[in-house]
């Protein structure tokens, strides 16, 4: 039954073309390989456009949620399809859009079970599209989980190096931590009497005991903060990262582990913000071990993609180090770096991934000179490099210094590390750039071709998309406002 | 004057048996035939306990009672017994000359088991389980080649007299102490009573004979070697339809403990964890599929208990729902062991390998199947554990939930084991692709509709089973 249908439903058309992309691709056969590649582009385009419309359709005066669809699924444990977008969810939706739809591109060279694979990706993004604009318990968790299954299987079939290793743990990591946010989500519905798996109603302040907040918040933290690659749980994602295949890596790295941070958000802080303030010292400690031990250990790393899962590691720490703070800015921070580090592991992965697919080696000590043979696969390197850095003017940028800002005012001895921390990831960034890029060309790369026009666009859009959020800030940061401004307002 | 009508399923299947009796004193008839009659029986069978379903009333001075409950249960053994009839063309693990007493036996137990779901007083429990307990011990010693089927039917004769023995010793405890037969009457009763020593040991000792059924730790020793030495069709029946009727009848006796006992919920919390735990961890190390299932069966088991220990009604529904889940999810693997080893012999997790390229529709069923028993939505599976858990939440056993969440994780290895051979592994040598009728990929593909239309979709059947759970308080 219709709740509220005044509108187009956008969020579930989001849905649904995955869906469609996803059925029409099971029923194409094995060999139209072409066909199955141009209905992903399509229907990921479709997600694209639809997200970008959201994003700027979003009436920020208003705030709050908007586009809201909800009908009641079953009432009898008052679960109800309810989705709806705010200023903390539309980023994510548009980030998603986009590095789904880039990742479709640059898997075009790909030969071996077509048809699994792009159904697979479908299947994963619909949970992660699911996930981001879902305001109901039950729904959430389901979208959760359905976004992580399709990796054992697209880690292990198309994947390199230790695949079934790598997919198996990631697995088993990302499902322990689901194990411990459906008890906690189980807790707090049944704890608050409501009868009702609704986020909203949920919300509501004193539902909650302060020592119910703590409890459930520490369990959600920990089970989304797996996800979320939160130090010491985050040894999945470097071996996940590397074993998977391009198009994975770029999902995996650039939207999956937002699901973790999103949720710890979306769940943890908006349901428990007495155990959120209570436990934010925690966070923070974590994650500025985090942020130290990924530039740290990704310093000594000789294979690209080790290189860029352990700089994903502190990358997230920076979000883990904004949630902590409890501030305006840092949430907003938090979340522009979400966003900023989605699109740039995105393109780091594949750029990474075209020389791979080339070169046949990842080692940075047997690469080299790659800027003579290939100068615009490495340009689109050195552009990811120098984002993850934090150059001004790209997207990072922004988002770390007001992460870090804020941090200073909160935390001023983890602020500093983290600070520090960053200067040491110039370091390894520059040397990863320097080994791969300059220096002497190899004689053996030498006859390899050059990214053309049409395998370049997916990475032309993620620079683009880059450049854009780092020249006019303001137009992600205005929009997180809308929620995080009231959010924080309302607290206790 | 009783009403009659009210019995027609089990006069349906009473008219079966006889049929395939008879049939079995006939020496000439060819198995194609047998299996045609067999499954338009078993058909008409699910469409008479489907008409039957919203019937009540009792029967036989009160010892047999028709209601939502013991009806929803039915429905489910009957569709238990035609799937399981469905995977009968090729009856390779029984010899060809005891295909008819495969049938009959198939289904008087099918019978016994919707009289036991329907017993309301102590003899009619023990006479119902004991008839349905022989005809599976008679079934897997059918199992054609060499000694195995005789080695495991003894293991299994041996292990359930026992528990019944136990179970009777209960039943006497139990009527000697409080002097009356009636569940009902004992409904009244016990409550008031939990507290002497004698009825809780009673009670527990009653349980067991259903523990055995169910494949509960400390009477879980049969399963792995049953299910290994059985026929594929047998060991399907025993991990589908017999687990449905333990799962009722365990309902059914531990409702009448009203709120409990702290003793009882003790036991029975210990139980539960150690059988999935156990299950779990045993399952981790089997090469065999079907060891791997029957262990799995175990560890399913351990969560069911987690339902039924709830007492209350959210937790009884929840069981139930189980129960309909597990009927699907466990078929599902056994639809796809029994069409790879088209020969009737047993298939160790790697023979799973290229069933990707032999059969995609098949391998999809199983990975749906195996993501569903290992609880990861959107599967009924899932929604079942959710049921489940929230049940328990309520009655704030927030340990035992957290317990078997970690056993979910670990169960989860061993399912991923399965959905690896099949996905990833190449058979060492080529193997040609697998001749699956039409009829069976359009029941898999029922079957993969099912489970996602019971994970999204699962309103109807949570009010079902809730509406049956009433009838039980």
């Amino acid at each position: 039954m219709p709740i509220a249908y005044a509108h187009f439903p956008y969020l579930s058309s989001i849905l649904f073309s995955c869906v469609a992309g996803l059925l029409i691709i099971l029923f194409i056969p094995e060999d139209k390989k072409d066909a199955i590649k141009w209905v992903s582009a399509v229907c990921s385009g479709v997600t694209l456009l639809l997200s970008a419309y959201l994003f700027f359709a979003y009436d920020k005066t208003q705030g709050g949620l908007q586009f809201v669809e909800k009908y009641q699924w079953v009432p009898s444990l008052g679960i109800s399809y309810y989705n709806g977008a705010d200023g903390f969810g539309l980023p994510m939706l548009l980030l998603t859009g986009i590095v789904f739809f880039t990742g479709v591109l640059t898997m075009w060279e790909l030969e071996t079970r077509v048809k699994e694979f792009f159904a697979l990706i479908f299947l994963l993004v619909s949970g992660v599209f699911g996930m981001f604009m879902s305001m109901d318990l039950f729904f959430i968790f389901i979208w959760f989980d359905v976004s992580l299954f399709p990796m054992y299987l697209l880690i292990a079939v198309w994947g390199s190096t230790r695949k079934e290793y790598a997919a198996m743990k990631l697995t088993l990591y990302l499902l322990a931590g689901s194990a411990l946010v459906l008890p906690a989500i189980i807790y707090l519905v049944v704890k608050s009497g409501f009868h009702t798996f609704d986020l909203v109603a949920l919300m509501h302040p004193g539902t909650f005991t302060p020592f119910q907040q703590k409890f459930a918040f520490i369990l959600l933290y920990i089970g989304f903060g797996i996800l979320a690659g939160v130090w010491p749980f985050h040894t999945w994602s470097p071996t996940g990262h590397v074993a998977a295949p391009t198009a994975v890596s770029m999902i995996h790295a650039g939207v999956l582990m937002k699901i973790g941070a999103f949720g710890v958000l979306r769940v943890g802080i908006f349901l428990c913000p007495e155990g959120w303030q209570y436990w934010a010292h925690l966070m923070a400690l974590l994650a500025v071990i985090g942020i130290v031990y990924g530039v740290f250990v990704g310093l000594s790393q000789t294979d690209l993609k080790f290189v860029i899962g352990y700089s994903s590691v502190s990358h997230m720490g920076i979000v883990g180090l904004g949630l902590a703070t409890v501030t305006v800015e840092g949430l907003n921070g938090a979340v522009f770096q979400m966003f900023a580090h989605g699109v740039m592991t995105a393109l780091f992965f594949s750029s990474v991934g075209y020389i791979y697919d080339r070169t046949h080696t990842k080692s940075i000590v047997e690469l080299g000179g790659l800027s003579r043979t290939m100068p615009v696969a490495s340009g689109y390197l050195i552009v990811a490099a120098l984002t993850g850095i934090g150059v001004p003017c790209l997207a990072s940028f922004w988002a770390e210094l007001t992460v870090f800002i804020s941090s200073f005012k909160v935390y001023p001895l983890y602020g500093i590390l983290a600070v520090c921390a960053l200067v040491v990831s110039a370091l390894f960034m520059l040397r990863v750039v320097q080994r791969t890029c300059y220096g002497p060309p190899k004689e053996r790369f030498a006859h390899l071709e050059d990214v053309s026009f049409k395998l370049g666009i997916p990475r032309m859009i993620l620079v683009s998309v880059i450049v854009i959020f780092g020249l006019f800030p303001d137009v992600m940061l205005n929009m997180i406002q809308t929620a995080s401004i009231p959010f924080i307002s309302g607290l206790p | 004057m009783m009403n009659w009508i009210i019995f027609s399923p089990e006069f349906y299947f009473l008219l079966v048996s006889t049929v395939f009796l008879c049939l079995s004193m006939m020496r000439r008839i060819k198995p194609e035939q047998l299996y045609f009659t067999a499954l338009v029986l078993a058909s008409v069978g699910v469409g008479v306990c489907l008409a039957c379903v919203r019937l009540t009333g009792d029967l036989f001075s009160g010892t047999y009672r028709i209601d939502l409950f013991s009806q929803v249960f039915k429905v489910m053994l009957s569709m238990g017994l035609f799937l399981v009839v469905c995977l009968c063309t090729e009856l390779e693990g029984i010899a060809k000359r005891h295909h008819p007493e495969f049938y009959f036996l198939l289904s008087a137990c099918t019978l016994a088991m919707m009289m036991l779901v329907s017993s309301v007083h102590l003899l009619t429990v023990y006479v119902a389980l004991e008839l349905s307990s022989y005809s599976l011990y008679t079934l897997v010693f059918l199992r054609k080649g060499r000694d195995r089927g005789v080695d495991a039917g003894l293991k299994y004769f041996l292990i359930g007299a026992s528990a019944s023995a136990l179970m009777l010793f209960g039943f006497a405890l139990l009527y000697g102490s409080i002097h009356v037969a009636y569940l009902v009457e004992i409904l009244k009763i016990l409550p008031k009573v939990l507290n002497r020593p004698v009825v809780i040991i009673a009670l527990i000792l009653l349980l067991t004979g259903f523990f055995f059924k169910l494949a509960v730790f400390p009477f879980h020793f049969w399963a792995p070697d049953v299910y290994e030495s059985a026929a594929n069709q047998v060991t399907t029946y025993i991990a589908t339809a017999s687990k449905v009727a333990a799962i009722a009848i365990l309902i059914r006796i531990v409702a009448l403990a009203g709120d409990g006992s702290a003793y009882l919920v003790h036991m029975l919390v210990t139980l539960s964890i150690v059988t999935m735990t156990i299950g779990n961890l045993a399952a981790v190390v089997q090469k065999d599929f079907k060891r791997l299932l029957a262990y799995s069966s175990v560890a399913h088991a351990g969560y069911v208990l987690i339902g039924i220990l709830s007492m209350s009604q959210a937790g009884y529904s929840s069981a139930i729902f189980y129960a309909l889940s597990i009927l699907m999810m466990k078929f599902t693997c056994f639809l796809v062991l029994v069409k790879v080893s088209d020969d009737g012999r047993n298939l160790d997790i790697e023979h799973l390998a290229g069933l990707h390229r032999r059969s995609p529709i098949l391998a999809m069923a199983l990975m749906m199947a195996l993501f569903g028993l290992a609880g990861i939505p959107p599967t009924i599976g899932f929604t079942g554990k959710l049921l489940i858990f929230t049940a328990a939440m309520q009655k704030g056993y927030f340990m035992l939930v957290l317990i078997a969440m970690i056993n979910v994780v670990i169960s989860l290895y061993y399912y991923l084991l399965v959905v690896r051979a099949a996905y990833l592994l190449e058979p060492k040598e080529q193997l040609p692709e697998l001749q699956v009728p039409g009829s069976i990929k359009v029941l898999a593909g029922l079957l993969i509709f099912g489970m996602v239309a019971g994970g999204i979709f699962p309103q109807y059947i949570i009010e079902l089973s809730r509406t049956a759970a009433m009838t039980l308080m």
